[in-house]
């Protein structure tokens, strides 16, 4: 009796454990029973970072698009290009200034109202208002509705209007809804194949647009209902996927993705993305880093084949130069002059003047140590992963690398602050289907703040001299050699680490068909994506 | 009988703390993997004869790893409760002995750190400490003398009141020999025990920061912090959670059986 009374707390221990096990398998093996299965309800689970569904706050734009509700004037196919979609086609006058959109005249808004020039001028005028990015994109003289031509005459030449216009923030809106709309909490009158029903930051429902015009395949809206639940945890939204709980779901991590492949159940949609990941480099004159040696040295030393391919199970493509292989702009002519190896770094090192005196596996000079901050958020799991393999690959030539997790609003203070020696992020390369503003934001020389995302204080005449060429060139082979040539100068430079690229990936049951995954990850719930029978 | 029982189970346990003891002592010297040493063409290998617990992500041996881990555990732990046990006895009697504005202060003080939720304050702590090992120990400590003073001050009231200690003061004995030789003494045995207890929920505390991110950072080889890494893997790599995991539980529940047994041993009620 004082023995099992004593050995309470440990077979309470062992119970609580035994129990949590329980649970994860019971997650894992998955019934039917609360699948959803029926033909006119789809379950969708996703990662959402939207607080309300006004399109031109933040970048929720993006979410109205991605739910199926938005819909803009052109739309990126699975190769960047833009093609037509509400608007039926487009051309530009000879002083590259006049833009003429024709916009379909079939087009309702999803309360019945036609979609005229007209509406689309006030949509953009509205973004105009209430967004300042708006301004990044393209900046107006005049714009002009007649019937369904519109007309929009920039300040400067914008070579890649059609693309910018492609990005959600110009998804067009009813603004005469708006009225007696709250589009914050009840989500903007759009065209697309999807209207809101309701929505929270935790779950949306989308019902089906009435009105809807059926696209340029001029299909049916499959399903009545679409439920959409935010599971921002990986992990988690892999188990409900399993479960049946969720129908599909979007980007399913390297830890889980073998659970999918080559499983019937199943069906991996996967694509490489336009986005990378990468560490930015800081060069400031008061930073290790602003010897070059040091840097290809860092570069050479990482194994960024292993990164990818095994440790993250080729979720991500092994990254070399800045613009992702998903893009047609000279990946493979581009050359690495840092490729992976030891014997370089340790070589470059030596050279740099960083030896071990003291003997404790780390390089020092003039009794400071070779140690590196490496800023790092958690709430993409591959940034971590990322990070202590460098720090393990780092340390065997001598280099400390010293993790710092951060929270995502705070990284991005940091990286315009220049605190850190190496931030790494995964960001998007090609928003507009061009990688002009990319090859802006980390690079071109930010002597005064006017370029405040690069804080890293890496500055090179000759880069932002191209740069500038490359802003006003109109024509397509002369604007890829340019940022090839752009590219080229940032590996010449060692002045970026690029990581990867992810491969994004939808994953859905069997149950139902046409959930296709593009390179731009604006294009999620679409119609195609119907009941399998 | 039950004295002899009782003496008998603590013996089991502490010969049990002591091979823990002794494993985050020596063990690191007996292992012959690095804990830090990544290969990562051998990344999340299934447990095999070269590998008893399979490797991580990273392909780190993680049995090395977690015999390195109740070294870091171990000494986290023993840091955290002696801080905070050292801390917390000290203005338990400071306050019990002086009595009047000082007591108040000190008390009311404690009063309000207790009014916080321990491991939602601990996290706020290490939250804006910055998560590193010595933080974590800081942490915990903040959070956890409130109970010690508590304890101190009124095993020192209750002393303060018996014969002895007025025979003393008749004496002559001044305030700190008094403290030194007669009240420390005394309380010392409760303390212990009381400490003994709470090495299992400590260890617990320190690895559930770890494991949120907060304590030990990567690639520490810290039990919370490879469950944190094991999480992503759960379903296809299950060892490198169910390891680490074990390790917790073993130890866990170990020190709270020896800190039952000791207990047990130290009751006076039961020595009669």
């Amino acid at each position: 009796m004082m023995i099992s009374s004593k050995l309470k707390k440990g077979i309470t221990a062992a119970l609580a454990v035994g129990m949590t096990t329980m649970m994860l398998v019971g997650c894992g093996g998955g019934g039917d029973k609360k699948a959803a299965g029926d033909s006119k309800t789809l379950k969708f689970g996703v990662t959402n970072f939207a607080d309300t569904l006004e399109p031109t706050q933040n970048y929720f734009a993006w979410v109205v698009m991605r739910y199926g509700m938005g819909e803009t004037l052109v739309k990126f196919d699975e190769k960047m290009r833009s093609t037509p979609w509400l608007a039926e086609s487009w051309q530009v006058s000879d002083d590259h200034l006049t833009w003429t959109f024709k916009i379909r005249d079939n087009v309702k808004f999803s309360n019945g109202n036609p979609v005229t020039a007209e509406a689309v001028k006030k949509s953009f005028e509205r973004v105009f208002e209430k967004q300042n990015r708006a301004k990044t994109f393209f900046e107006y003289t005049e714009m002009k509705a007649e019937g369904q031509v519109l007309t929009i005459t920039t300040k400067k030449p914008v070579a890649t209007l059609p693309g910018q216009l492609a990005d959600p923030l110009w998804l067009v809106v009813d603004v005469t809804a708006e009225k007696d709309r709250d589009f914050a909490k009840q989500g903007p009158i759009c065209t697309g194949p999807y209207m809101c029903e309701s929505f929270t930051r935790d779950k949306a429902v989308m019902k089906k647009n009435p009105n809807y015009w059926g696209g340029p395949n001029k299909v049916e809206v499959p399903f009545e209902t679409v439920e959409i639940p935010s599971i921002d945890d990986p992990n988690t939204r892999a188990m409900a996927l399993q479960s049946g709980e969720v129908d599909m779901a979007v980007n399913i991590a390297a830890g889980d993705i073998g659970l999918f492949r080559n499983n019937d159940k199943f069906h991996v949609d996967e694509i490489s993305s336009l986005r990378d990941v990468l560490a930015r480099v800081n060069q400031r004159p008061d930073h290790i880093l602003s010897d070059k040696k040091v840097r290809e040295a860092l570069i050479c030393a990482l194994d960024r084949k292993n990164y990818n391919e095994v440790v993250l199970k080729g979720t991500f493509k092994e990254g070399s130069a800045p613009v992702p292989p998903s893009l047609d702009f000279g990946f493979d002519q581009i050359k690495n002059p840092d490729a992976y190896n030891v014997e370089r770094a340790n070589k470059l090192l030596d050279e740099a003047g960083w030896k071990d005196t003291d003997g404790d596996g780390i390089r020092d000079k003039d009794g400071k140590p070779l140690s590196l901050d490496f800023v790092v958020y958690n709430s993409r799991a591959e940034l971590p992963i990322y990070a202590e393999a460098s720090q393990a690959d780092a340390k065997k030539v001598g280099i400390d690398i010293k993790i710092k997790t951060v929270d995502y609003n705070l990284l991005d203070k940091m990286g315009i602050n220049g605190e850190y020696d190496l931030l790494i992020s995964n960001i998007t390369t090609a928003a507009t289907g061009d990688p002009q503003s990319f090859l802006k934001g980390y690079w071109y020389s930010n002597p005064d703040g006017g370029n405040p995302q690069n804080g890293s204080g890496y500055s090179n005449p000759q880069y932002d001299a191209l740069w500038d060429q490359l802003e006003g060139e109109f024509d397509p082979a002369k604007r890829r050699d340019l940022i090839i040539q752009l590219q080229q100068i940032i590996m010449d430079d060692s002045a970026t680490i690029i990581y990867g690229y992810p491969i994004t990936n939808l994953i859905s049951s069997t149950k139902i068909k046409g959930a296709i995954m593009h390179p731009s990850d604006y294009y999620w719930l679409t119609d195609t994506i119907a009941p399998a029978k | 009988m039950g004295k002899h029982d009782d003496k008998f189970m603590f013996r089991v346990y502490s010969g049990i703390v002591i091979f823990i003891v002794l494993v985050a002592a020596i063990g690191p010297f007996l292992c012959t993997a690095d804990p830090y040493n990544s290969n990562m063409a051998n990344s999340l290998l299934a447990p095999s004869a070269d590998h008893w617990f399979g490797t991580d992500k990273l392909g780190r041996d993680c049995f090395t790893r977690i015999i390195y881990g109740a070294r870091v555990s171990l000494s986290m732990t023993i840091a955290t409760v002696v801080i905070m046990s050292c801390v917390g006895t000290l203005i338990g009697i400071i306050s019990g002995y002086c009595g009047g504005w000082i007591e108040m202060v000190l008390m009311r003080f404690t009063d309000m750190m207790m009014a916080f939720p321990g491991i939602v304050l601990a996290i706020a702590i290490a939250g804006v400490l910055g998560g590193s090992v010595v933080n974590t120990v800081l942490a915990l400590a903040i959070v956890g003398w409130t109970k010690y003073a508590r304890l101190g001050r009124s095993l020192t009231i209750k002393l303060k009141h018996s014969e002895f200690i007025a025979a003393a003061v008749t004496n002559g004995t001044k305030p700190f020999p008094l403290l030194y030789r007669h009240i420390v003494p005394n309380i010392f045995p409760l303390v212990v025990v009381t400490a003994a207890m709470d090495i299992g929920s400590m260890i617990m505390e320190i690895a559930g920061l770890s494991f949120l991110g907060f304590g030990a950072q990567p690639p520490t080889a810290e039990w919370g912090l490879m469950l944190n890494e094991g999480r992503q893997v759960l379903q296809t790599a299950p060892w490198a959670m169910i390891f680490p995991g074990l390790a917790i539980l073993f130890v866990v529940a170990t020190f709270n059986l020896w800190g039952d047994a000791l207990r047990d041993i130290m009751d006076p009620s039961k020595s009669a």
